[in-house]
């Protein structure tokens, strides 16, 4: 399984409005940066070059691995409002 | 503009369903509030369904209306190496009958289900509905609010079954942050696969299904990963404890993929097309991490309460989950009818679920939380057996030695003796 198929294989009805909202100044001087191999959606990056932590919420599978892991304190974590992110068919 | 209802329940999963089922039954105003499109969207496990007697007891041969996948009938065990596999096979005859032991489904069709059969008894079921914030009032919890909605839900009692991340249970006070010692993720991919080549494959006759776990394939992170055949589909996938996959640096699906590639896994798996990948925590902290279940006009059920148990052979958490939701229903209608939802008139769940097997059952595993975080477990055991088992088997034409002084030998390669007892009394206290 390539995860980059991600979005052709689970369904996900995107909100305009992030349901995961990092403060790039403590992942800046994270000592770890669990999130980033962690999560099983790969929606986390880090840039090197810019020191710069992104997320891609759209593909998030609202597991929690994140928000769990994360020990700073970086990521106002919530689920996404009613029928917006992921949406199983099967599973 | 605030609607009254006798109870209010967080969560249209198998615990929230149950409960809903039982108090519309039993003639109250019932409201479930459920954050995907439909019940299920968000929901996902390995895919077993256990036999659950509560089920059967509300809705009586549930077996032949439930959309269920197949009803398991083959249990392997397989010890695996990067290049071998033991594996331990059991088949039951009484498992092919009625009410059956288990069966596979897919949580988006099996929740959405037992919602509906809720909703034909009464209860009313609110879809697209993210319950942001708890209503306190002296202390009692008194209603919810929904997100990116205006108004809000009053009601005598609020029934959280809003799942291992419960963000009712932490507003209420009843529990702390969630740890990465207390939870595993768990991740699966579905493929699709033609039923006669399933049946041909694993063996298997019409309903028959096969659940198949691996210890030693999780890249020595604590944890195991499984395989369960569907009707036209197979689940493999894998439970990560956090602590351990935030130590190892390692992507779960990179550790999936490693799976899939498997000589063993690669048979089975053969020709399989992918069809949706999944993710979801579960609370794995046991009986010690369980958050307090009950507050003055709140109850806690299913992952939400941290109902859910794993020794290594068993893991079981669906069945807990529709347990606890009938337990917290039946404390709801006694509240009621006494006209009193106070911490101490439903203190009496906390007495149910301690009577049933629910906490029975957490108390008697509680030690194998310390056993299941044995990283040697995943690796270096898988190891030491195939090992005394290519030994047991090869034919080199030098001379043999007897199993115990084999057995011996392959272990004290691997491990210290001191390790060995150690970790003999783990698994000792654990599972004996």
């Amino acid at each position: 399984m390539n995860i980059e198929d991600l979005p052709q294989l689970t369904q996900f009805q995107i909100d305009e409005q992030p349901h995961i909202v990092l403060d790039k100044e403590i992942c800046r001087s994270c000592d770890h940066r669990a999130c980033v191999q962690s999560c099983p959606a790969n929606c986390f990056t880090f840039n090197e070059e810019t020191l710069l932590m992104s997320v891609v919420y759209e593909t998030c599978l609202e597991c929690g691995t994140c928000y769990v892991i994360c020990d700073k304190g970086a990521l106002d974590w919530s689920y996404p409002r009613g029928g917006y992110g992921v949406c199983y068919r099967l599973t | 503009m605030a609607e009254y209802f006798d109870v209010i329940i967080v969560g249209a999963g198998p615990a929230g369903s149950t409960a809903a089922l039982k108090l519309a039954r039993a003639g109250l105003k019932v409201v479930m509030l459920e954050r995907g499109k439909h019940p299920g969207a968000k929901n996902m496990f390995g895919g077993l369904l256990h036999n659950t007697p509560v089920l059967n007891e509300l809705l009586p041969s549930f077996w032949e209306k439930a959309p269920l996948e197949r009803h398991v009938y083959q249990k392997i065990l397989s010890f695996m190496t990067p290049d071998s596999a033991v594996s331990l096979t059991f088949e039951n005859e009484n498992f092919k009958r009625p009410p059956y032991n288990g069966y596979t489904v897919f949580r988006a069709v099996f929740d959405n289900w037992l919602a509906s059969e809720a909703v034909k008894e009464g209860a009313l079921l609110l879809c697209d509905c993210t319950a942001e914030d708890l209503i306190q009032k002296d202390g009692q919890v008194v209603g919810v609010t929904v997100k990116g909605r205006e108004g809000e839900l009053r009601g005598n009692i609020v029934i959280a079954a809003d799942g291992v991340l419960s963000f009712m249970a932490k507003k209420a006070g009843l529990r702390g942050d969630f740890r990465n010692a207390d939870m595993g993720v768990g991740i699966k991919l579905l493929m699709g696969l033609p039923e006669a080549t399933i049946n041909e494959r694993f063996h298997l006759v019409r309903d028959e299904g096969a659940d198949i776990s691996f210890v030693g394939t999780t890249d020595g992170i604590s944890g195991g990963s499984f395989l369960y055949t569907n009707r036209e589909s197979i689940s493999v996938g894998m439970v990560l404890h956090l602590e351990s996959l935030k130590a190892s640096g390692k992507a779960p699906y990179e550790v999936l993929n490693e799976l899939l590639r498997h000589p063993y896994i690669k048979k089975l798996i053969k020709g399989a097309v992918p069809l949706e990948y999944s993710a979801h925590l579960i609370p794995e902290g046991g009986i010690r991490a369980m958050p307090k279940v009950y507050t003055g006009g709140m109850m806690l059920a299913g992952d939400a309460a941290g109902l859910c148990y794993t020794n290594g052979i068993n893991l079981e958490g669906i069945n807990l989950a529709m347990t606890s939701g009938a337990l917290a229903a039946e404390t709801a209608i006694e509240a009621i009818e006494a006209g009193d939802s106070s911490a101490r008139m439903l203190s009496s769940y906390k007495k149910r679920l301690d009577d049933s097997f629910i906490i029975k059952d957490m108390k008697t595993f509680k030690n194998a939380i310390g056993m299941m975080r044995m990283e040697r477990l995943f690796q270096t055991y898988p190891q030491i057996l195939t090992g005394i088992l290519e030994k047991v088997y090869s034919v080199e034409g030098v001379p043999r030695s007897k199993l115990l002084r084999l057995a011996r030998k392959e272990a004290l390669k691997k491990l210290g003796l001191k390790d060995l007892i150690s970790d003999g009394f783990k698994i000792g206290r654990a599972l004996l």
